[in-house]
């Protein structure tokens, strides 16, 4: 397996809520063009730790970060830094679909509209046709870009997210369980979807499907108690673990 | 160090524990063959060898029972890690024991042959005591499987190397036999095979024991197999040469 670029690296990254030390000393280096999967028992860190990527901590007022992240070298808690324009490069899609409450077209045209990336009509037309095409959604909406978007189904609405996320030409996509709320077939076009947005995104996935992390990541994570027990190539963490935690989680023993 | 805690869904517990029992019969089964195939041909028992040729068909079935069980696992649970590699284990052994199986089966059916020639010097015993030491080995390799013991694993990887210095020794003899007198040549021929067949029960002892160290610690074996049967690769092995 050939050795990508490092997209985000993180050291020494603690997070508190309040008193509860959430995240134990964090060290992990995410490369760019890679699926990487976050996986661990409820409560182990793994979705407070993805949202500290994107600044998504800073909404909650006794949450605190320390440590540094950063993203192509640059520090995304400086303070010139602001979390609006970092939550465009670095874009989310979560558990359940949550369209805006208005057309296909405009879930889509919103992000690109108000950070000013269209000059006129016809560009935003462009990028919302692409945006569609790489949320793997075009051909089924196509005809009906008026239509609300709350009325697609589940896994549509997913990928309309997903097609969201990307419109803003983000350069890492965070996915918070993506597809606990889909049924197999569309869990499938999901991920599928994933690993072509590899291509041209770094992909961070956290995911309660060991089967799901095995099929869509190249690299995997295994958080457990706050602390990053172990992190390596997909394969191997599924074949032989280093780590006897890691292998009581993904084997569904007792530990 | 091998993982040994329970898991959460106790009935994987149960399918793993099932497969694993089912292949210690299968071994059990298999060493009672060698055994007996080895005690015939000494023995001049025609009826242990009859034995041993039917009883093959119980070992084939086995192998058949404990696959179909390994594929549902693999199924229904998605083994991964230890579980994987149990199930991937189990079913490369499965074929190892089946051909050992077949390799004791081939011995009887010589040994039906063989009782109607005269015995060749005391070769038969010295095939017996060659099948013994496979047996030895197949045990501990077994043994080495059902205590997840890499050490004995390796031990029994490196005793693969006596059989075949057994099976050089026995090689010689039999040529001197041919040489010194034309009517030994069938006889001979047969008891070859029968060596050559003993000396690739070795052989898949070794991958058994190969099996066990993957299981344990998740890699191959990396270092190559020891190999001292030199018949197949030095023109010059001939009775006269004095070997190493």
């Amino acid at each position: 397996m050939t050795q990508n670029e490092t997209k985000i690296s993180a050291n020494g990254v603690q997070v508190f809520y309040g008193d509860t030390h959430a995240i134990k000393d964090v060290d992990v280096q995410i490369e760019d063009k890679t699926v990487t999967a976050f996986i661990g028992p409820s409560g182990c860190g793994k979705s407070t730790f993805l949202r500290c990527l994107n600044r998504m901590n800073d909404t909650i007022d006794i949450c605190r970060v320390e440590g540094k992240i950063t993203i192509d070298g640059d520090d995304i808690y400086d303070k010139r830094v602001d979390p609006v324009q970092l939550r465009a490069k670095v874009g989310m899609v979560f558990q359940k679909p949550n369209p805006f409450p208005k057309s296909i077209y405009d879930n889509i045209a919103y992000g690109p509209r108000i950070h000013g990336l269209a000059k006129n009509k016809a560009e935003l037309d462009e990028i919302v046709e692409k945006s569609l095409r790489r949320g793997a959604i075009w051909d089924e909406v196509k005809d009906r870009l008026d239509a609300p978007g709350t009325g697609l189904s589940g896994g549509q609405q997913q990928r309309l997210c997903i097609a969201r996320a990307v419109a803003t030409e983000p350069e890492v996509l965070l996915m918070d369980e993506p597809c606990s709320a889909l049924d197999p077939i569309a869990t499938a076009q999901v991920e599928e979807l994933i690993d072509e947005l590899r291509s041209n995104y770094s992909v961070v996935i956290v995911t309660h499907s060991m089967q799901q992390a095995a099929r869509v990541s190249q690299k995997t994570a295994f958080f457990h108690l706050g602390n990053l027990v172990e992190f390596g190539e997909t394969g191997k963490i599924f074949t032989n673990p280093e780590d006897p935690r890691t292998e009581s989680y993904i084997t569904g023993r007792i530990g | 160090m091998v993982n040994t805690d329970q898991h959460i869904v106790s009935a994987y517990d149960r399918d793993l524990e099932s497969i694993q029992a089912r292949i210690m019969k299968m071994g059990g089964m298999v060493e009672d063959a060698i055994l007996k195939a080895a005690k015939s041909l000494e023995t001049r028992d025609e009826e242990l060898a009859e034995e041993v040729r039917l009883g093959d068909r119980a070992i084939d079935t086995l192998e058949e029972i404990i696959n179909d069980e390994a594929a549902r696992v693999i199924a229904i649970r998605a083994p991964t890690a230890i579980d994987l590699r149990v199930i991937l284990s189990v079913m490369r052994m499965t074929s190892n024991l089946e051909r050992i199986g077949d390799l004791s089966k081939n011995m009887a059916k010589r040994t039906g042959v063989l009782v109607q020639m005269q015995p060749i010097g005391s070769t038969a015993s010295s095939l017996r005591r060659m099948a013994r030491e496979v047996e030895l080995m197949l045990k501990d390799a077994l043994d080495a499987y059902i205590q997840r013991d890499e050490e004995l694993a390796r031990d029994v990887i490196e005793r693969d190397r006596d059989v075949d210095q057994m099976y050089n020794t026995l090689f010689r003899e039999f040529l001197t036999f041919m040489l010194e007198d034309p009517r030994n040549i069938t006889a001979c021929m047969h008891l070859h095979f029968i060596a050559k067949n003993i000396e690739r029960m070795g052989d898949h002892v070794t991958s058994i024991s190969e099996q066990v160290v993957f299981l344990v610690t998740g890699e191959k074996p990396n270092e190559a197999r020891p190999k001292a049967d030199r018949t197949s690769s030095d023109p010059h092995f001939s009775p006269e040469t004095d070997g190493d």
